[in-house]
């Protein structure tokens, strides 16, 4: 187990799964767009709008997905110090936010034809927007405190607060009145989409998925080259 | 021939292209600069590597870590 926390293991790692995502990202993001913008059918009420849930659900998931597994690491390198997870939260961190981003102008987007407005301050919205809030404060933390215990405190408290932010997002639908609509896909319980619209959502899942995998990879080398650095003066 | 309605989307056209253009331009903006940074951090491990006496080249070419970014700098 310890073997496979240590940085070495997991950099050189890197390098094998970054030529291997490399190969699959294109031909998947050409198949998703094709599926999503193409091939899927429109929706009975939404109409051809549909499509922009192929790029804003994705996204917001992964937005959630980031953000969750950061915390994680956060609590257990705050409790035991292992090396390798500051650095892996570091990298997971821009992603998670570009893709806060991506949902919540893509949201805008579908919101103009379907609701007829570009910004509402519905529950489920502002606490996305608050996610990003949660997410810069989190970045800029680790930017700009210099000493690693401090700033491994305060990212930590941020990443749990931002935390209960999560809960709030998923359950945003169910407690309050808003223009969001309740999940669609459950992966406990029953999912009500269409198998002609799930597919392409997975494809772009998939591709998305794959992306952030790109350039955590990425972000990952670049952490570790950098500690590196500072060991060479 | 282009098929505009294909691009027309019966009117959504102009919500539906700019959400995966502004994806797509994100992404790969990101992606491009991540790609960069990396770059760069290399070169300039490399180049600090390089400054380093022979003895202690040789030292840090029996890290792990150093060894495969030495390499992997070659390869591209």
């Amino acid at each position: 187990m310890i073997k496979y926390l240590n940085p070495s293991y997991i950099f050189n790692l890197t390098g094998k799964i970054l030529s291997l995502v490399k190969f699959f990202i294109i031909p998947i993001v050409i198949v998703g767009i094709i599926f999503s913008l193409f091939l899927s059918p429109e929706d009975y009420i939404q109409g051809d709008a549909v499509r922009i849930m192929y790029v804003h659900v994705p996204a917001a998931w992964i937005s959630l997905l980031c953000f969750g597994t950061l915390s994680l690491l956060c609590v257990i390198n705050f409790i035991f110090k292992i090396k390798s997870m500051s650095l892996i939260f570091k990298s997971l961190a821009p992603i998670g936010l570009t893709f806060n981003i991506i949902a919540i102008l893509t949201g805008s987007l579908w919101g103009q034809p379907t609701w007829g407005t570009w910004w509402a301050w519905d529950a489920r919205i502002t606490s996305m927007l608050i996610l990003m809030f949660f997410y810069i404060a989190f970045i800029l933390s680790y930017k700009f405190i210099k000493d690693p215990l401090n700033s491994s405190k305060i990212c930590t408290l941020i990443s749990l607060a931002g935390l209960i932010n999560l809960v709030i997002i998923k359950y945003s639908v169910i407690w309050w009145s808003t223009l969001h609509q309740p999940a669609s896909v459950n992966l406990t319980g029953e999912t009500t989409i269409h198998i002609s619209m799930l597919i392409p959502l997975c494809v772009m899942l998939l591709a998305f998925l794959l992306y952030s995998a790109l350039i955590f990879l990425m972000k990952y080398r670049i952490e570790t080259i950098r500690v590196k650095k500072k060991g060479l003066k | 021939m282009i098929n505009f309605e294909i691009l027309f989307m019966n009117g959504y056209g102009v919500y539906v292209w700019p959400s995966f253009i502004f994806t797509f331009v994100i992404c790969l903006g990101f992606y491009l600069k991540t790609n960069k940074a990396l770059k760069k951090l290399e070169k300039d491990f490399i180049k600090e590597a390089e400054s380093l006496s022979k003895q202690e080249f040789e030292n840090l070419k029996k890290q792990k870590i150093a060894k495969e970014i030495l390499v992997s700098h070659s390869k591209n």
